[in-house]
């Protein structure tokens, strides 16, 4: 048996990136059985299982202990987990899968630009027609909170399973609250944010449940998967930037850190003035310019691939987690 | 859960005495349609209810509490279209989700429903001793008691000179104290709503005579090719933006109006000592509340007449009970030491409940709920 579990979306594109997530970090998922299986390994890395399961299954999991780690989206873990914090913690987020969830309003509505005008609207609504506004969402929990937090109570959510934005177009529902990643789909369907209605920005985060059986096993195997992550996340955050002068003194590394936000893996220069640079990519070439402006006869700019150091902050949100208190 | 036997029969003989007092006993359904609850005490609380759905896909719940069943089975039966008063009770299981680990939701309430008196004071009167009655069958014979009157808040906002958005809005926080609080600091900003985008357009309406201005608006969003969207019609759209065009202007609250509010809710003491507070305020600000606070000293006459002492009532105008469909005397009994948690009795006046569910005239109502556990968990204690 597998001491840790691992859930990875089983189709579409947060899948693709999933799996492209994990192998940058040298962790590539495979399927021994066959790729109609659901259930797969990770490669060279024994005592992993990785399942294969739908986005809403991996926060359901994740709630009950089922599987250590997951992929999935925020919204997900914030809608369907009740008490979020006490079941899983947000390790680190992945930079894709980004999805807002947002209330939007007929574009029609020129009235309505705030959510303040909205808890106007819902009331006025009610006196005039007798019953609720209606929300078309599958998001019910967040919105039950959101508008609690902005004192709208006269409304009724009504739950929708899919194309969400059709529903005021066809009289199900006044407005909605679903998610948008360009807001092109709304504006198709006649829709617009609500200036002040930005209930979530989520996106795919790695998740851990806290519920899990956290044996000594399953947390030296989430260490390395954790490790060959932070490393390949903090890879590509910096190029690694080298060269040699005489002139190079700690006034002048004092002035790049401040100036161009560099780090030295390996300390100052050394005895013959090499030094090894780690900069923001962005920052490179004016890092470059600077260097050679105070005697750099070449400054050499390379990808890294991993960066791998003695602190890891992924494992200490981990362990901080699911340590047992007492 | 299967209910204590004692507990049970307990309870029981207090039903046996609101029969007594001309009751009808009742037993509706524990399974009931999701959807009056919902729509009557609002989406916040669904979280609350067990909810379920049958193979068909309606949506079920298990009942929070009892006043809406008796209500629908009252407005279901023949008796119903006859104007004759209907006094029924019941004792029964009630279901409320408190959050996993608050352990068990099913609670036993009794309690009695009156509807269709017109002899107001009266009826919310012996809606109380009734709770009081109750308390002391569980040998509490001096609780605590809370009360408030939501008529008299709907009196003086309507009394107030203030813009309907915001003797809408005010209505709907009176149960919402936090957001209450805010409504009254918004209030004395002025149109602090950072609007934009149609600022040209409001301000040139708001010079425009409200006629004209809703005309044009209606006839822009038609040039637009809006019809109605999203179950608003356009009129209705446009009606609002003229408001905000003319809220615009002047939507700072006068600071003496501000005071006015707040001094209103200030009071609270005795029901006497209150109605007198009550009548100054209203003098003092030129207002007329005097159909409510009519209604309001008859029902302590009425009270007091039932054998109530009156200068035990603990009267705040701002005491509501959180629920929107409450119009207008509300009480609650509580343990004066404070030993159970929440409220042993409950009710209030709710004259807008059967219309909302379907009833062709209005019918005037008004009940209350018994927490059979904590009061008996009183007795157990072996006090008072």
């Amino acid at each position: 048996m597998s001491a840790l579990v691992l859930a990875v979306p089983a189709k579409g594109r947060l899948q693709e990136n999933a799996e492209r997530f994990f192998a940058r970090a040298g962790l590539d998922l495979v399927k021994p059985r066959g790729t109609r299986d659901y259930r797969g390994a990770v490669a060279r890395l024994d005592g992993v299982e990785v399942a294969f399961l739908s986005a809403s299954e991996i926060a359901q999991q994740l709630a009950v202990g089922g599987v250590h780690f997951g992929i999935t989206g925020e919204d997900l873990v914030r809608e369907m987990i009740p008490a979020v914090d006490a079941k899983v913690a947000l390790i680190e987020a992945l930079g894709f899968g980004h999805a807002n969830v947002v209330v939007a309003v007929p574009e029609a509505w020129i009235d309505v630009r705030t959510m303040a005008d909205l808890d106007d609207v819902a009331t006025s609504f009610r006196a005039r027609h007798d019953r609720r506004l209606r929300v078309a969402t599958k998001y019910i929990n967040l919105t039950r909170s959101f508008f609690a937090g902005h004192g709208i109570a006269d409304y009724r959510i009504v739950e929708s399973a899919g194309a969400t934005e059709g529903a005021p177009a066809a009289g199900t529902a006044e407005l909605i609250v679903d998610i948008t990643s360009s807001g092109a789909t709304l504006a198709a369907n006649g829709l617009k944010i609500v200036d002040d209605g930005m209930i979530l920005r989520s996106q795919a985060n790695l998740v851990a449940s806290r519920l899990a059986p956290w044996g000594r096993e399953a947390l030296a195997t989430a260490a390395v998967i954790l490790d060959r992550i932070e490393a390949q996340a903090r890879a590509r955050r910096y190029k690694e930037v080298r060269t040699r002068f005489g002139g190079c003194n700690d006034t002048l590394l004092g002035v790049a850190k401040t100036q161009f936000g560099v780090v030295t893996p390996f300390g100052g220069p050394t005895s013959s003035g090499m030094l090894t640079l780690h900069c923001p990519p962005d920052a490179v070439h004016r890092l470059a310019l600077f260097l050679r402006e105070h005697g750099a006869d070449s400054v050499i700019v390379a990808d890294i691939e991993y960066v791998f150091t003695r602190d890891n902050p992924l494992f200490a949100r981990l362990d901080a987690a699911v340590r047992p208190k007492n | 859960m299967t209910i204590d036997p004692d507990l049970y029969s307990q309870a029981d003989l207090l039903v046996g005495a609101f029969e007594r007092a001309g009751y009808i006993r009742v037993s509706p359904a524990m399974l009931q349609p999701a959807e009056p609850f919902l729509d009557l005490a609002g989406e916040d609380m669904r979280r609350h209810m067990y909810v379920l759905s049958d193979s068909a896909g309606n949506e079920l719940c298990l009942r929070p509490d009892l006043t809406i069943p008796v209500a629908r089975d009252h407005l279901a039966s023949a008796a119903s279209g006859a104007a004759r008063p209907a006094r029924f009770c019941y004792l029964g299981a009630v279901f409320r989700d408190h959050g996993s680990g608050a352990g068990s939701g099913e609670f036993l309430q009794a309690g009695i429903e009156s509807f269709g008196r017109t002899d107001t004071a009266a009826a919310d009167a012996e809606a109380l001793s009734l709770g009081l009655e109750a308390t002391a069958h569980y040998g509490v014979n001096d609780p605590e008691i809370l009360t408030g009157d939501v008529s008299l808040f709907s009196a003086l906002i309507a009394a107030l000179e203030l813009a309907p958005a915001w003797k809408r809005r005010l209505a709907k926080d009176f149960n919402r104290k936090v957001t209450l609080a805010e409504d009254l600091e918004r209030l004395a900003l002025a149109g602090a709503n950072g609007r934009s985008e149609h600022r040209g357009v409001l301000a040139a309406l708001a010079d425009a005579n409200p006629k004209a201005a809703h005309a044009l608006v209606t006839d822009l969003l038609s040039i637009a090719g809006i019809s109605a969207v999203g179950g608003r019609t356009i009129g209705e759209i446009a009606d609002r933006f003229v408001e905000q065009a003319e809220l615009g202007v002047s939507s700072a609250l006068p600071g003496e109006m501000r005071k006015v509010i707040e001094r209103f809710l200030g009071i609270a003491g005795t029901p006497d000592d209150a109605a007198a507070a009550l009548r100054a305020l209203a003098e003092d600000a030129g207002l007329s509340l005097d159909p409510a606070l009519d209604l309001f000293e008859s029902r302590t006459g009425f009270l007091a007449a039932s054998g109530v002492d009156v200068a035990r009532i603990r009267f705040e105008t701002g005491f509501g009970r959180g629920v929107d469909y409450y119009t207008g005397f509300v009480f609650e009994l509580h343990d004066r030491a404070g030993r159970a948690e929440g409220q042993l009795v409950a009710g209030g006046r709710y004259d807008a409940l059967l219309s909302r569910l379907g009833s062709p005239r209005p019918v005037p109502a008004v009940g209350l709920a018994v927490w059979i556990e904590r009061l008996a968990a009183l007795t157990d204690a072996g006090l008072p």
